[in-house]
């Protein structure tokens, strides 16, 4: 456990070490590169030596810092949520890091994080944590007595989605832009294996090189995204376990870096099944959860990485009882809504050809140009068939589902009762094409769900159907006509 | 089919005054930052026109329209169980929240608003998409209101998530 806190400290403090070694070897004396080491082992060491934790029967706390201490207190009934994190030199000493998560949003130093507890100590640790936050206090310790029901394993063919997302090229932009801040580039441009490679370039002509360069970055970007795929996701594991109606979810996945979080279950208010444009192609899907005190977007609401659709909306039955939500048929919101995907798809396409049309009156227009209208225009057009092919909403038996988008489409399904409020907002073109914007808010989750371009007359029906304080509300009425 | 009625209670009579007002402030630095520079350098005429058009018609959007617009929509009321308003004038919005799950009940009243007499009410819920803005009430009808909504709310014991 010593160990952790001074080899992050050095790691954490990597720029501080270069600078420290550059003025070591700039001055000539290396005293300077080991004093400043032993300074930031030191105060490693210290960090460890003033890092407290102490549970008692309402709280949990945290006091630590060298030079200011802090203390961070967490009621444990408030604690809707317990995670743990093994990077690859916690694991090696046998250690985790547990992350406690309440209600709020916390950010940087007020995340309630046990740095470095010793993982034959950690089920013990969040049974009891988790426990604490359920109702009729379950024996802590034992963590195992219930069966788990396991609802999803990864499967090795879960990988073919994985080529279809964009991080492998995200990675490869960002070696490339720590490549050039470190000037390597600027040396390499002279180097003798650059001269070769341009002089490839010029037997090949230009346009084969760039052929052979896009094939060759796709290539490492699709192989980057399924290691990293197989690193973050290989061995996952949803399980679930009830005890007296309360259940707990559990999510345990990583083959490097070790992530396990733990749900209570009675925070659930639903989940978001997200199909990206080419996850979608290829039948896949990933799972969300809404959760009140979990972010609702990104790593920490991830229940299921991208697998087979199917997959994902058994999961989701299975978490909220619902199959109607999940599969069921939506109704769609119509042909204003449709014909407003059409113009807000078309408008710059459109825009771009009146332009072209214009220039080439005055100049001579290179076919080039015309050949990318054309996919510019087609790929409008499709979105906007898409888009609205998929707009769509449901509500009933207390739970709310809407469904758009289609680069990223997304079905939120949201429980009824778990929305406190309501906006049914308009824009100029929206009154005029007779359409609103319902958002539910909810403390979940991304906190507000929208429902797009619901036809008006629709919009405070499907907010009533769904929340029986808005139908009894004062200001409800049947509407004279129909 | 159920729809909702607008709220029936409209902002202070001097909201659109004070709308206007604070619209007016840094538009009126704009303009004289226009004619100081005129001044300075009366070359490119027609530029100066274009920026004079621009800020014309800005002046009179801001200025003049959005206000008596806003006016026109801004409505609010505190039902038995809910608070519901209308605002906006391009974008428009009209949002509820159920006063059993309000969390805190804020008056907030700018420098100007001072000078007017008026404020406006905050109440917010769990949810940061959720809470509902009551702007440009006369000071003591929000103040009012927000002993209203906190009696009411305090009824409720649940932790309103």
């Amino acid at each position: 456990m010593l160990l952790v806190h001074p080899v992050h400290e050095v790691l954490r403090q990597v720029p501080l070490l270069i600078g420290a070694v550059v003025l070591g070897s700039a001055t000539g004396n290396a005293m300077w590169s080991i004093a400043v080491l032993v300074l930031m082992v030191g105060f490693g060491v210290a960090r460890w030596f003033t890092t407290t934790y102490r549970i008692d029967a309402e709280q949990i706390q945290r006091r630590e810092g060298v030079l200011q201490r802090s203390v961070l207190s967490v009621p444990r009934n408030r604690i809707r949520s317990v995670s743990t994190d093994a990077r690859v030199l916690h694991r090696i000493l046998g250690l985790t890091v547990v992350k406690v998560s309440t209600g709020q949003e916390a950010k940087g130093d007020a995340v309630f994080a046990l740095d470095a507890v010793r993982s034959d100590e950690v089920p013990a640790l969040r049974a009891l944590l988790i426990a604490d936050s359920l109702p009729d206090s379950i024996e802590a310790g034992d963590g195992i007595s219930p069966p788990e029901r396991v609802l999803a394993r990864w499967q090795p063919s879960w990988l073919r989605y994985s080529p279809l997302s964009f991080t492998g090229l995200a990675t490869i932009a960002a070696a490339v832009g720590v490549i050039y801040q470190t000037g390597a580039v600027a040396a390499l441009e002279d180097s003798p294996l650059t001269q070769q490679g341009l002089d490839a370039a010029e037997r090949l002509g230009v346009a084969a090189t760039v052929g052979v360069a896009v094939l060759a970055v796709l290539l490492l970007g699709v192989l980057l995204s399924v290691v990293r795929s197989l690193l973050t996701f290989g061995n996952l594991v949803l399980s679930r376990r009830d005890e007296k109606g309360a259940g707990v979810l559990h999510l345990q996945h990583g083959l490097l870096r070790v992530r396990e979080h733990t749900y209570d279950m009675r925070r659930l208010r639903g989940g978001t099944i997200r199909q990206p444009l080419l996850v979608r192609a290829f039948g896949g899907a990933r799972l969300d959860a809404v959760m009140t005190g979990v972010v609702g977007s990104g790593e920490a609401s991830l229940l299921l990485p991208p697998c087979p659709a199917a997959t994902a909306e058994a999961v989701l039955t299975e978490l909220i009882g619902q199959p109607d939500a999940v599969t069921g048929e939506l109704r769609h919101h119509g042909p204003a809504a449709t014909r407003r995907r059409w113009t807000r798809a078309l408008a710059l396409p459109a825009l771009f050809a009146v332009g072209l049309g214009v220039a080439a009156v005055v100049a001579a227009v290179p076919p080039w140009a015309w050949v990318l209208c054309g996919v510019v225009i087609a790929a409008g057009a499709f979105l906007a068939a898409d888009r609205s092919r998929a707009l769509g909403h449901r509500v009933g038996n207390g739970w709310l589902v809407a469904r758009s988008g289609s680069l990223d489409r997304r079905r939120d399904c949201l429980a009824a009762e778990g929305i406190i409020g309501w906006t049914a907002r308009q824009t100029l073109f929206q009154r005029r094409a007779g359409v609103a914007t319902l958002i539910a808010a909810t403390p979940a989750g991304v906190k507000g769900y929208r429902v797009l371009d619901v036809p008006a007359e629709l919009a405070w029906s499907v907010a009533a159907a769904a929340s029986p304080w808005v139908a009894d509300s004062d200001w409800a009425r049947e509407p004279a006509h129909s | 089919m159920q729809t909702l009625i607008d709220p029936a209670n409209p902002p202070s009579r001097r909201a659109p005054l004070v709308w206007a007002i604070g619209a007016a402030i840094p538009w009126a630095v704009l303009a004289v930052a226009q004619v100081v520079w005129f001044v300075l350098d009366a070359r490119l005429g027609w530029l100066h026109a274009v920026a004079a058009g621009l800020t014309v018609i800005g002046v009179v959007t801001f200025v003049v329209v959005a206000p008596v617009w806003r006016y026109r929509v801004h409505r609010w009321e505190v039902g038995a169980q809910a608070v519901y308003t209308r605002s906006g004038w391009l974008v428009q919005e009209r949002r509820i929240a159920p006063i059993s799950r309000v969390q805190t009940v804020d008056t907030h009243r700018g420098p100007l608003a001072r000078l007017f007499g008026l404020a406006d009410v905050t109440v917010t819920t769990a949810s940061s998409a959720g809470a509902v803005r009551i702007v440009a009430l006369d000071s003591e009808v929000a103040d009012r209101i927000a002993a209203q909504l906190t009696d009411i709310a305090a009824i409720g014991d649940r932790d309103a998530t």
